[in-house]
């Protein structure tokens, strides 16, 4: 009868050692509660978050040195599209003719970096979201045409002359759909030597520099008479 | 008519040294940090031949650490 | 359109070099090259002159370049430790409005239905005698000037002097009780002493920033830069509470959207949670804090001559923890639409005491019709948890006008204000008049019309003359379509101060030609106490005056020169010197002017050759005398006050006829009304109108595209505009956005005139209204 006292006292001991640590575990978890961080819930707006996509690179941006020998021009850049805005061709053989962007492109396009094979750096792409590549950007297989054609390049905007005032930023002289991205063509060793921003790391680009080609019918100067 | 901007890394102790050496060259033009060891180097030369050999005096100079490109600019002759 | 360069190698150079400096800055951070650097940009006619920017309450520092009397340039102030060099699209490009073609030059005076220019001695007659015969007629309170937050400091103070000393009315209140009456209100009631007790330098130490129903990236993108450096380099995180998705959203670590009027609801949640978790900082709460409560449903300012004078109430501790359980995550989660996590994300946040977090807010909590008690809120939640008053801790209220801090509240250009304290105060009172040397009997203990009462008082023909200085009531006032007709009638005169004609000086009687910010000198105040001076740069061209000379003017015409013995060369100085009186002393000192014209801009309390960056903390702030680590000398006690402030509805709230929200606001390119930036030929090209934003899922029921026409219907109006989907913004459902910026598309016409019983600000973000295609 003793020996079955203690005994049930001491599994009552153990039980309530169980309870009580249980107890204890359960609250500590409550009290060690960590915000969850970095969970995307709200909608995104295209225009507005392409701006502040590879902000995360900002830093590097800023403190990378620049490879006088394989930088890129403006005219190289042009040169490579139909047309001022147009999707540019693709100017080397491609490793996978039948593969998804995702796969073949993408390793080379989203982040950039020198290609050895190339003797270049990567262009790194504004929209790696969109990952059907050659859907808009296609190889260049040949030099000739099928026919003559009498279509003539528009003059692309030049670099240097987008400023109101001396010293003040320059406006953005093209459309942004698609490019909203600013840092993936004006930052890194790929960036046209001429369009590299000074100041990679201000990542809030349009406080300062604003599209200049909204398309609207009149974008006069707004004025208005008294009398 | 390329113009550019480098920043000048001197070896070190050997800032001014630099800065007297590049101030001999005409198509030079220098501004010396007051705080670190570092000057900023514009270059205003006529061709691009001209700035080719003008780079290669450069390298040449013995208290120069490091050269690196900021800008360049080329305008059409006017 | 661009300015040709005569010397474009010469540019480039320049280009050139400055690219090289801004690199080598970002290899050695604080580098300096001789006097390079400020010289910065273009050829070396320029002249460099520093001045505060014209636009916001952030208040950069500027250097505006000058060449033959000519505003050629303007870029950011390297030595200002607000912007450190940077500045918005907006600052860069400010003084090419001076070129616009309709610049008012000459005043302009309605004869027989026209506008007859004529000379500004004559006008300033006109204006006097007009002044002195309504008096004379039907008494001191028939007269009223309505000046704003974006007057200098001397401009404010002497219409204060013309109208609370010589002539005896209180009949003066300015458009900054449309977005910071809230703000002050609640510094007023939690703390006892106005403006926020924290810096800008609080950006560089907090760990978090919350921002509070404040789209921070289009209008204090300054700030927002500063807050995105710190995310890179510190991994600093921001939080986004608001009821639209926008530009700050996308740049956020974390966009938490709330249904409108429900922040209220949010923030007692969050001191739910923290009380609940245990997170109160106890000694710091015991040691000082009060904890009250006050009236409820107020009632909400719609009808005409509408009063309220709140009645606090000590409780203690524990009733308010009674009070709180209504607010449980659960019960507010209902209210909101915010997850009951996402509320205890925040209050974990705020309650971590390894955290340092600073709270932000500008318009999306003023203009509430619960501002006050939302600002209460606020402080609450930093209160609770002692997180206030320390580098990078604390509550801090941005200002949307240049100087609605060093005008319009430090000034004091409000009904009840005067240049130390309120006129209901007897020791106020004669503090004033002894400055002024006026007898004390002339200024009037009671308040009158604050700015929404003002106008209703115009439509009513209480106000028979009003003059209007550097503000546009016709378009950034709430429900125009009342108050415009109310200014066309014949029984007020109206007198309107401008640089250029707006839907204003279209009912004005009288049009001054005001001088543009660098054609005078002048002083700012900005949101962190910040006095700022700069000295005039151009002249303004024909008879522009500044407004300050004219106010002088008109006094000595009316008979009270003695009053006003400034020179028109140094009225600036001679004014500030006189208004720094009112100021002395630890608690407000303000810096001498030798001071704010050697550098960018001091903070009071200047003491002691110093300026104080965290007041109410003993380390920083002279002024404590506790001998305690905290002191809220702004109360007799020393103590905060914790307030008991409950949700209550908004006044007006989507039903079946009119389904859905109405919010306003401001984007990046406009400033306000649009009057100046409007006429920024790069402005204007990136943001040439309005627009109405909608959620894409209502836009697709609605069948409405980007540029479509809608109609927009509330109780006031109705008005056409082009549709935007999935641009700049996207509201919440149910609800739809429209700047306000643009005179052609008056949204204001639209709104509620309702306000916040306590501090008068009226709400702009909160209406009901249909939305049709058409």
């Amino acid at each position: 009868m003793k020996r079955l006292g203690i005994i049930s006292l001491f599994v009552l001991l153990f039980i309530a050692f169980i309870t009580i640590w249980n107890y204890s575990y359960q609250t500590g978890l409550e009290d060690a509660y960590i915000p969850l961080e970095n969970e995307i819930t709200h909608s995104s707006i295209p225009s507005e978050a392409g701006v502040f996509k590879r902000s995360e690179y900002a830093l590097d941006y800023a403190k990378m040195t620049i490879d006088e020998k394989y930088q890129r021009t403006l005219e190289t850049y042009y040169d490579n599209r139909a047309y001022h805005g147009a999707p540019p061709s693709i100017p080397h053989p491609v490793s996978q003719e039948i593969s998804m962007g995702g796969n073949t492109c993408l390793q080379c396009h989203q982040n950039g970096g020198f290609v050895v094979k190339f003797d270049a750096y990567a262009p790194v792409t504004p929209h790696p979201e969109m990952i059907n590549c050659r859907q808009c950007h296609v190889a260049q297989n040949t030099e000739t045409f099928f026919t003559e054609t009498s279509f003539a390049k528009v003059q692309a905007p030049m670099a240097g002359i987008h400023n109101a005032l001396p010293g003040s930023p320059p406006m953005i002289p093209h459309a942004i759909q698609m490019r909203e991205n600013c840092l993936s063509c004006h930052a890194g060793p790929a960036a046209p030597k001429e369009i590299r921003v000074t100041h990679p790391e201000r990542i809030n680009c349009r406080q300062c520099h604003l599209p200049n080609a909204v398309e609207y019918s009149d974008k006069d100067v707004f004025l208005r008479n008294n009398n | 008519m390329p113009i550019k901007s480098y920043l000048a890394h001197p070896h070190k102790g050997k800032k001014n040294e630099l800065m007297e050496a590049l101030s001999v060259l005409e198509q030079c033009e220098v501004i010396p940090s007051h705080n670190e060891e570092l000057l900023i180097l514009i270059t205003e030369t006529d061709t691009t031949t001209e700035e080719e050999i003008l780079k290669e005096k450069l390298d040449a100079l013995e208290s120069l650490k490091l050269l690196a490109l900021v800008s360049g600019f080329n305008t059409q002759k006017n | 359109m661009y300015t040709s360069l005569t010397d474009r190698r010469k540019f480039i150079k320049k280009m050139a070099m400055l690219s090289a400096m801004t690199a080598a800055a970002t290899m050695f951070p604080g580098i300096l090259f001789a006097d390079e650097q400020e010289e910065g940009l273009p050829s070396g006619d320029i002249k460099w002159t520093k001045a505060p920017c014209r636009f916001c309450g952030v208040g950069c520092g500027i250097l505006v370049g000058t060449e033959k009397g000519k505003a050629v340039a303007v870029k950011g102030d390297p030595k200002s430790s607000v912007n450190k060099g940077l500045l918005c699209v907006k600052g860069y490009h400010q003084t090419m409005c001076l070129q616009a073609k309709d610049r008012l030059t000459h005043a302009l005076v309605k004869k027989n239905g026209a506008y007859v220019k004529t000379p500004i001695g004559e006008a300033l007659d006109l204006v006097a005698s007009k002044m002195k015969e309504t008096i004379a007629k039907h008494g001191k309170d028939a007269v009223a000037m309505y000046t704003s937050g974006q007057s200098t400091i001397p401009e404010g103070y002497v219409a204060s002097k013309l109208m609370k000393g010589a002539i005896g009315t209180n009949n003066l209140d300015c458009n900054a009780r449309l977005c910071m009456a809230s703000a002050v209100t609640g510094f007023l009631t939690t703390f006892g002493a106005d403006e926020p007790m924290g810096c800008y330098e609080d950006i560089d130490h907090a760990d978090v920033f919350v921002l509070w129903g404040n789209n921070m990236a289009e209008m204090h993108p300054v700030l927002f830069s500063r807050m995105l450096e710190q995310k890179n380099r510190r991994g600093a995180k921001i939080i986004d509470f608001a009821t639209r998705t926008t530009r700050t959203s996308m740049a956020a670590d974390k966009s938490i959207l709330f249904k409108p009027q429900s922040d209220l609801a949010v923030a007692n949640a969050i001191c739910y949670e923290i009380i609940k978790n245990g997170w109160v900082n106890t000694s710091f709460v015991e040691k000082h804090c009060n904890f009250n409560k006050g009236l409820t449903n107020m009632g909400y300012g719609l009808e005409d001559n509408y009063k309220f004078k709140d009645k606090p109430e000590k409780i203690n501790f524990e009733a308010y923890k009674e009070f709180l359980k209504d607010y449980t995550p659960e019960k507010v989660e209902k209210i909101s639409g915010v997850s009951v996590k996402d509320i205890k994300y925040m209050a974990a946040y705020f309650g971590d005491p390894n955290k340092k977090i600073v709270s932000y807010w500008c318009m999306g909590m003023n203009q509430h019709t619960r501002g006050t008690w939302m600002n209460n809120l606020v402080y609450n939640i930093h209160l609770l948890t002692g997180k206030i008053s320390q580098p990078g801790n604390g509550p801090f209220s941005l200002t949307g006008q240049p100087s609605a801090c060093g005008t319009a509240r430090e000034v004091g250009t409000f009904t009840h204000k005067l240049p130390k304290g309120v006129v209901m105060n007897e020791k106020h009172r004669r503090l004033a008049a002894k400055i002024w040397k006026v007898p004390y009997e002339r200024i009037p203990s009671k308040p009158t019309y604050h700015a929404t009462e003002m106008f209703r008082a115009i439509d009513r023909g209480e106000i028979k003359f009003i003059w209007t200085q550097v503000t546009n009531p016709l378009v950034s006032l709430p429900k125009t379509s009342r108050y415009r007709p109310g200014m066309e009638k014949d029984s007020c005169f109206v007198v309107v101060s401008d640089v250029f004609p707006t839907p204003t000086s279209d009912v004005a009687d009288v049009i001054l030609p005001a001088s543009w910010h660098i054609e005078k000198s002048g002083l700012y105040g900005n949101s962190e106490r910040r006095t700022q001076h700069w000295d005039k740069m151009v002249e303004g061209p024909g008879e522009t005056t500044p407004d300050a000379w004219m106010t002088i003017e008109v006094a000595k015409r009316m008979g009270f020169g003695d009053l006003f013995p400034y020179t028109e060369e140094n009225h600036v100085e001679e004014i500030y010197n006189e208004y720094r009186q009112f100021h002395q002393g630890a608690k407000h000192g303000m810096a001498p002017l030798e001071v704010l014209k050697s550098q960018s801009g001091a903070i009071w309390p200047f003491v002691d050759g110093k300026s104080t960056q965290w007041r109410f903390n003993a380390k920083y702030d002279p002024a404590c005398s506790n001998e305690e680590d905290f002191h809220f000398y702004g109360k007799p006690d020393g103590r905060a006050v914790i307030w008991q402030r409950p949700y209550e509805p908004a006044p007006e709230e989507p039903d079946s006829e009119y389904p859905f929200w109405l919010n306003t606001g401001r984007v990046v390119e406009h400033w306000h009304t649009g009057s100046m930036t409007r006429r920024i030929p790069v402005l204007h090209k990136a943001m040439p109108r309005a627009y109405v934003e909608l959620h894409p899922k209502d836009a697709k029921r609605l069948k409405i595209k980007t540029g479509d026409k809608v109609k927009l219907t509330t109780r006031r109006g109705e008005i056409i505009m082009p549709a935007s989907v999935n641009q700049r913004g996207i509201p919440t459902p149910m609800q739809v956005f429209v700047p306000f910026f643009d005179e052609n598309m008056l949204i204001n016409d639209l709104t509620l005139d309702s306000f916040c019983p306590i501090s008068k600000e009226p709400d702009y973000k909160k209406c009901a209204v249909r939305v049709e295609k058409v």
